[in-house]
This record gives C-alpha cells, sequence and structure tokens, in this order.
C-alpha cells in the first residue's frame, strides 16, 4: 500500500493554545517537520502526550495517533503500547512521549525504566524548569535561585541533570538543545529514527512564569543545554531494542507445564474430613510433607486443600501447613479441631502454640512430635518419637506423615510411598525404613 | 468424578489458566504476597504462547504498561493486593475514561496500609469498587474456590472486551494461595471474545469513542491501526477532542456509566445453595461463602431452612437475584471477612422489611461455627 505523505501532521489553521513567546511553539513546529521529514505513515506513528501545557498538542495533531494520557505517566503507558506493537505486533510504530520537566519529575522512573529496558520510545522533555499549568510552581529541573510562587526565596535544591541520569541508565540516544536551537528538527528526527530508546531534552522558557522574577533568556538556556549535553552521542550503538531483545531470548520456548494430572489408583475407607497440621521449620521440608500427602489423598480419590504459613521472611523461622482430606467437597478450609498434629522442632512448636493449634486440640486429636522437645499441656494423645535424629531433620515430617498413614491405613500406604516416590525416585527407600522404625513407637 | 484431570492448583495458578484460556496476550506484573502467584504465572507460561509477560518497576508501571498494550489492541492483565492496588487507582479511572479493556486480578489481605502480608482478609470491596473519582460502576467478579478462579477470570476477560473498560477481580488470600484439587474436565468458561472492531473501509468516519445510543460500546481500532485513534483521559466528545461540559461531553460520559448499568442483569451472577422452604438467607462471597456453605449444611442437620447465596458478581449489584433469594425469609445474615460489613452496606437497602444481621470477622477467618452461632441464636 503507498500511502501520501503529509507536508505536515498538524491540523490547518488551528490556534496554539499557548501563551505568547512560550517555548512549546518551537517544540510542536519541530517536532512535527521532523515527523515529515522522517517521511513515516501517520497510522504508524503514536504521539503519548503528558498532562500541563505541553500535554495539550495532542490536540494539534491531524493524523497520527494520539495518546494523552495521566501525569508523569506517559512513558509507561507509551512502553506498554511499544511492547504490544514490537512483540505481537511486528508493525514498527514510532512511539514519541511528550512530557514537560514535571512530568519528567513525578513520572522519572517510567523514564528510567524505558532507557533501563532500551523500549523503543522516543521521550521529548519540554524542559521549561517549572509547572506552567498549574501556576508556575517549581520542579524537580528548576534551577538554583530560581524564583517561582513555591519557591519565593529562590529555589534551593539543584536541578536534576535528566540527560546524565538517563545516559547511567545505560540508553545510548540522549541530548539537550534548546527550542530555539536551528538544529532540533534534525535532532528530534534522528532520535525518533533511533530504533531503541532515546531522550531529548528540550530546553524551554516559559513566558508567562519563567521570567520577570528571573534572569534567564535565550543565551543561559543554550548554556544550560550544553552544560547537560557535555558527553556527546556515541559512534555506534551497541544495545538491541528491547523487543528484538524479547522475542529472540524470552519468545516462544516449549511450555513448562508439565502434564501433573493425578489418576486414583487407591482407595481410601476416609468417610469425612481429616484435618492435618504439619509444623516445623523452614527450610525442613515441612511443606512438601503436606504437599505429599495431600497428593496421596487425592490419589485416593479424595479431595484436599493445602495452606503454608512461614514468617515475612521466607527462608528463617518457622514453616507450618495445613491439609485438609475430605470424602466430599471442601466447603470449610481452616482448622478448628485438628485431626493429627506433626510438630517436628522447636520453631514448629512454638508456633502451633502462638496460633492456637495445641489449645484446640482434643481427645480425638494426635500429636505426633520430636522427642526433645518441651512438654506440652493438652488432652491430645500424644506420641512423642525421635523424628530428628530418626529420620533426619529434612525427612521427618514427611515420614512422620508416612508413619501414621501406615498406622491408621485409612490412607493405604502404597498411596503416600507413591506420592513420595513420585517427587523423590528411588530414595523413597530412606523414607520406607523411616517408616519402619517409626510404626512400633506409634502404637 | 472423573479423577483423570485432577490436578493441585492454588486460586492464583487457576486465574492465570482462566485468563491465559480466555485469550490474555499481555501481562504485567509487579510483586506482592498474596498475588505473586498470577505474576509467576504468567511470567512463566505466556511468553511460551507467544504473549508478553513482563516485569515492571512499579505497580503504577504495571497497569499503564497494560493500558498502552490494550490501546495497541492487546488482551491484557494485571495482578495486585491493596497496597498495590491504591497505586494502581489513577490508572484504573485512566482505563475507564478512555474505555480501554484490562482486567486488574486484586488478591486482598489484611490492611490498611502494608498490613498483615499472609493474613487473608475482605477488606477492600469498597476501595475496588469506589476507586474512581466521578464514581461509575466497576465490573467486580468474586470467586470462591480455586475451580472458581479459572471461571471468574475468564468471565472477567470476557466483559472487559464487551464492555471495553476496566473489570476487577477480587480473590483474597486463602483463595490465591492455597492449593487444592481442582479437577480439569469440569472447568466452566466464557466465550472467548475480543472488543469489536471497524470495518475497515470506513477509515474516515471512524470516531474513538462513537456511539449511538448511551449504552453502545464504540468499535475499537487499535492505535497502529487502520484508523486515526485519538485516546484522551480528559473530558472528551465523541471524537476524542478535549471538551468541558459541553452537551455531547456530558453523553459520553454518561455512557460510561449506561454502557455497564445496562448489561448488569447479563452480569449477574450468584450461586445458590437452596431450600425452598427456607426461613434463613446467608448472603456471603469468596473465602467466606465456602466456610457458610459448610455452616448450611450443619444447620440443616439440626432441621434449619437455610438458603445460601454465594455472590460472584459482586458489581454491579445483581439486585434482581438478591431480591428473589430474599423472598419468604425472616431474616438475611450477610457474612464477609472485614469489620464493617462492607458489602453489606451497599445491599442491605435491597432488604426493607426485612431483618439484616451482619456476620463478620477481622484478621481470622469466620468459621462455621461463628456463622452457626449467629443464625441459631
Ligand atoms: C496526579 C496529578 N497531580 C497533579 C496534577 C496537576 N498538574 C497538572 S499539569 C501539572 C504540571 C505540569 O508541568 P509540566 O509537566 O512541566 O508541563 P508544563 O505545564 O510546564 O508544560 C500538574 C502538577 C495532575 N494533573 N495530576
Ligand atoms: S503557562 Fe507557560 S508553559 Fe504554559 S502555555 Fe503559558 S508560557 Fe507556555
Ligand atoms: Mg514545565
Amino acid at each position: 500500500m503507498t500511502t501520501v505523505q503529509p507536508k505536515t501532521f498538524l491540523k490547518d489553521s488551528v490556534a496554539f493554545p499557548f501563551c505568547k513567546g512560550c517555548g512549546h511553539h518551537h517544540y510542536v513546529h519541530n517536532l512535527d517537520r521532523a515527523l515529515s521529514s522522517l517521511q513515516l505513515d501517520p497510522k504508524k506513528v503514536c504521539i503519548v502526550s503528558d498532562i500541563g501545557c505541553i500535554g495539550i498538542l495532542d490536540s494539534l495533531f491531524v493524523s497520527p495517533h494520539t495518546f494523552h494520557t495521566t501525569h508523569g505517566r506517559s512513558t509507561a503507558f507509551a512502553t506498554g503500547v511499544e511492547l504490544a506493537d514490537g512483540i505481537l505486533n511486528d508493525s514498527k510504530l514510532k512511539t514519541v512521549v511528550v512530557i514537560g520537566d514535571g512530568g519528567a519529575t513525578i513520572g522519572l522512573l517510567h523514564v528510567v525504566n524505558a532507557a533501563l529496558m532500551n523500549v523503543d520510545v522516543t521521550v521529548l522533555v519540554a524542559n521549561n524548569m517549572l509547572y506552567g499549568m498549574t501556576g508556575g510552581q517549581h520542579s524537580g529541573f528548576s534551577p538554583l535561585e530560581f524564583i517561582t510562587p513555591t519557591t519565593p526565596e529562590g529555589n534551593i535544591v539543584p536541578p536534576m541533570d535528566i540527560c546524565a541520569m538517563i545516559k547511567s541508565c545505560g540508553a545510548e540516544y540522549v541530548t539537550s538543545i534548546s527550542a530555539t536551537d536551528k538544529n532540533l528538527t534534525n535532532v528530534i528526527a534522528d532520535a525518533i529514527a533511533h530504533p531503541g530508546f532515546a531522550l531529548v531534552e528540550i530546553v524551554e522558557l516559559c513566558t508567562e512564569f519563567a521570567i520577570g522574577n528571573n534572569k534567564i533568556d535565550g543565551k543561559t538556556i543554550q548554556a544550560m543545554a550544553e552544560q547537560h549535553n557535555a558527553a556527546t552521542l556515541p559512534a555506534t550503538f551497541k544495545r538491541k531494542e528491547f523487543c528484538e531483545e524479547y522475542k529472540s531470548k524470552v519468545l516462544g520456548h516449549p511450555s513448562k507445564i508439565k502434564n501433573d494430572a493425578l489418576t486414583q489408583r487407591y482407595i481410601s475407607s476416609l468417610h469425612g474430613t481429616r484435618r492435618w497440621v504439619i509444623a516445623g521449620t523452614a527450610g525442613e521440608k515441612v511443606q512438601l510433607s503436606s504437599y505429599l500427602l495431600m497428593r496421596a489423598g487425592i490419589l485416593c480419590g479424595l479431595h484436599a486443600t493445602q495452606k503454608n504459613d512461614n514468617p515475612v521472611t521466607q527462608g528463617s523461622g518457622f514453616s507450618l501447613s495445613e491439609v485438609v482430606l475430605s470424602s466430599e467437597e471442601i466447603y470449610y478450609t481452616g482448622i478448628d479441631v485438628p485431626d493429627v498434629v506433626i510438630i517436628s522442632s522447636a520453631e514448629g512448636l512454638k508456633e502451633v502454640t502462638a496460633n492456637g493449634t495445641i489449645s484446640r486440640s482434643n481427645k480425638q486429636t494426635v500429636i505426633i512430635m520430636e522427642d526433645s522437645l518441651p512438654e506440652i499441656t493438652t488432652s491430645a494423645r500424644i506420641y512423642r518419637v525421635p523424628l530428628r535424629s530418626m529420620c533426619t531433620p529434612q525427612r521427618a515430617t514427611t515420614s512422620a506423615v508416612a508413619a501414621f498413614i501406615a498406622r491408621e491405613l485409612v490412607i493405604p500406604i502404597e498411596a503416600i510411598v507413591d506420592s513420595i516416590q513420585m517427587h523423590v525416585g528411588e530414595k523413597v527407600s530412606l523414607y520406607q525404613d523411616d517408616i519402619k522404625k517409626l510404626l512400633p513407637l506409634l502404637s | 468424578m472423573s479423577i483423570q484431570q485432577i490436578k493441585i492448583r492454588t486460586g492464583n495458578q487457576m486465574i492465570a489458566e482462566g485468563a491465559l484460556h480466555a485469550g490474555c496476550q499481555f501481562f504485567a506484573g509487579y510483586p506482592i504476597t498474596p498475588a505473586s502467584g498470577i505474576y509467576k504465572s504468567m511470567i512463566e507460561e505466556l511468553p511460551r504462547r507467544n504473549g508478553v509477560a513482563i516485569s515492571s518497576p512499579d505497580e503504577i508501571s504495571a497497569l499503564a504498561y497494560c493500558v498502552g498494550a490494550s490501546a495497541r489492541g492487546a488482551k491484557a492483565m494485571t495482578a495486585t493486593s491493596g497496597p498495590g492496588w491504591s497505586l494502581m487507582i489513577e490508572t484504573v479511572q485512566y482505563a475507564l475514561m478512555t474505555e480501554l479493556p484490562v482486567v486488574i486480578a486484586v488478591v486482598q489481605r489484611l490492611g490498611p496500609s502494608t498490613g498483615g502480608a499472609t493474613q487473608g482478609a475482605q477488606g477492600d470491596i469498597l476501595l475496588t469498587e469506589y476507586c474512581t473519582s466521578g464514581a461509575y460502576t466497576i465490573p467486580i467478579f468474586a470467586p470462591s474456590t480455586a475451580e472458581e478462579c479459572f471461571e471468574v477470570a475468564s468471565l472477567a476477560m470476557f466483559w472487559a472486551e464487551e464492555l471495553r473498560t476496566p473489570v476487577i477481580i477480587l480473590s483474597d488470600k486463602e483463595i490465591g494461595m492455597m492449593s487444592e484439587d481442582v479437577n480439569f474436565s469440569s472447568l466452566v468458561s466464557s466465550p472467548v471474545n475480543y472488543r469489536k472492531q471497524p470495518v475497515n473501509n470506513d477509515t474516515d468516519g471512524y470516531k474513538t469513542y462513537n456511539f449511538k445510543s448511551l449504552a453502545d460500546v464504540p468499535l475499537f481500532s487499535p492505535i497502529g491501526g487502520e484508523h486515526k485513534t485519538t485516546i484522551t483521559g480528559s473530558a472528551h466528545d465523541k471524537g476524542g477532542s478535549l471538551q468541558k461540559n459541553s452537551p455531547e461531553t456530558i453523553e459520553v460520559l454518561r455512557h460510561l456509566q449506561k454502557k455497564i448499568t445496562s448489561r448488569a442483569e447479563e452480569m449477574a451472577f450468584v450461586k445458590t445453595d437452596d431450600d425452598p422452604n427456607a426461613d434463613i438467607l446467608i448472603i456471603s462471597f469468596g473465602i467466606t461463602a465456602r466456610t457458610a456453605r459448610e455452616a448450611v449444611k450443619l444447620a440443616r442437620k439440626q432441621g434449619m431452612r437455610v438458603r445460601l447465596v454465594n455472590v460472584i458478581s459482586l458489581f454491579p449489584i445483581p439486585e434482581k437475584l438478591l431480591k428473589k433469594a430474599a423472598k419468604g425469609v425472616h431474616t438475611i445474615f450477610i457474612a464477609e471477612e472485614n469489620l464493617t460489613g462492607q458489602y453489606r452496606s451497599v445491599i442491605q437497602h435491597l432488604f426493607a422489611g426485612t431483618i439484616v444481621i451482619g456476620i463478620n470477622s477481622f484478621g481470622k477467618m469466620i468459621t462455621p461455627n461463628d456463622i452457626l452461632g449467629c443464625i441459631t441464636l
């Protein structure tokens, strides 16, 4: 399909909404000339604008897609557009972010992240050193001593050099230029043409709020742009654009979803519900033992739920699991009175004491606990066994689960052995030995 | 029961499965307990199905990436919990205003603030529904089992596309992080759909937000497509031009609400455990609905006549279904895991003349005995 390249992307004879002399006039004209000079199909151009005086330029454009977004977030929306375009559609859309210094202040992280990713977005920061639309308040880009309604004594915080900052994020096309520089069209065009992240800081004047109280003119602005542009663009660009990188490294690997569907192989004599609490120390396979128990139940056609708990830091302190097995659909997933409690360590004991598991246990409850732990008071039936020394701390809870199943025979022992074997393979024999040793201690 | 298709899954994993089944193409995430499981599942699986699953530097970016991708035509989703949700709110409002479909799974935990990361709660009902400046209805669906997570994810994707609007899946820590047996042979899903698009030859007449009747959903054309799109979060006319309070702009704003409320009855979805002669009604949702089901089982053993309604479509409020369920009962109990009875506060006006009592808990799950204790008093 051939498209006629328009001379301008702007609407005919529409008045710009900016104050007289506002630097945004230069910004819009140069952006338009840059787009035309690149001979882009307007349907393959998206202007993502931010909030502020600069943000309303979207209404001036007639042919490209326009996306007028929220304060500071334009670069994030643009990143989303580009990701969907470059990876899902391969259509080589050119996405240009139009953002002020205010937007770049509140939304800095979005610019940083787009630069880190090297996504093909061009960010054109209209830096007039203040929040124009809201009445000229200072921004993170206001120079020292700058007088604004919110810095009546002069700004005492130095301005951000966004070029230096974004260069440090690995961005390859970063430059600063005055809005009145005659090279501006070319610079914007180069930035847009660059097949990766690009940022141009366009230093401007807000005629409404910046002048009057401040000694600022074309020369100061030129100097500021040059200072921010101290490092020149590299001779060659080395980084791969993010979508290309994603397509080559992340996309399209074969699915990892394994067929883990379970088939009923055993029959359980359980009618009703069994509620288990298993407690021990993080890193000692407590939650795994619960999973293996749950799977054994499912292998017998039972319904099962499993909930895990641990302190906020996941690798230390206690580890606790609750498993409900039932011959019927499980509605209530909590455990008021546990049927079986297994405690393999002091951390585990502390937790089941603190969370009320022990106090809620009653005569029907069986507690199997490591024999070196202190005495507990409960009406539950307690078996104190040397879980840690007999089975090793790593196998303690799983072997206790399996031994209790072997003793009770409500779930056939083969089901839990099968479930363990599915996880550890040949090493299941170690667990079978544990069961043999534990079984006499549970009668 | 066909045992062949039983898999052990968490609710979070099933939300991911449901979204993938519904054709989700884009996911952006940021870690937060108890929602991280959805993020992890999508990162693992979506790129393998040639979709994009991306990590963002914060929740504002996560949702903005999704909305940007949606504007480019992708079916998009993100997931978070209360603290991340509060960062997303401005962007949800934006998606609503710009009529860009997106699904957000909010997996509730104990608040306020960062609260209890590993403790369950149902305290974000009003925070999610009433988050918009301007008071618009956001469809919210709440699952109560891992299987329903699949069903609800596909439902949420369906309505987001159908209505061109953000839709929320309101899950909670218990449902999200608990593993259970899921029968894959009996999973329920909605039709796989895509937002309606204009026929391509009419490029000149295209307006980004065009509609005839207020309830119509504008035809969608993506950024980068054949039609010039003019997307804006500012008050706008049908063509997307910024306008202050012109009659057409006010019409567009009213349409944003009307397109949703006019479909309320189609979205209405409750699951009823019925007793036709019930004199007591229990209303609940999410994790507490399944606890209530246990309580109802026990109550019936004691000879009580109880009906249970598990509300899946929390918003728009399924008014007709709730009123119908209340017929013939003398007392209604509304069970939810928050202190102030958030859902009760917005539905009890439906039941004038009937006693309405809240069953509430905070920081711990409601138990069947809690419910039984209340309804037998
Ligand atoms: C979240 C949010 N906070 C505050 C505002 C108010 N606001 C509108 S424009 C603006 C400043 C814009 O400044 P800048 O980006 O530099 O653009 P300029 O007006 O100078 O062109 C602010 C703070 C807003 N729209 N959204
Ligand atoms: S207030 Fe300042 S930035 Fe805004 S249009 Fe006027 S001169 Fe330009
Ligand atoms: Mg500014």
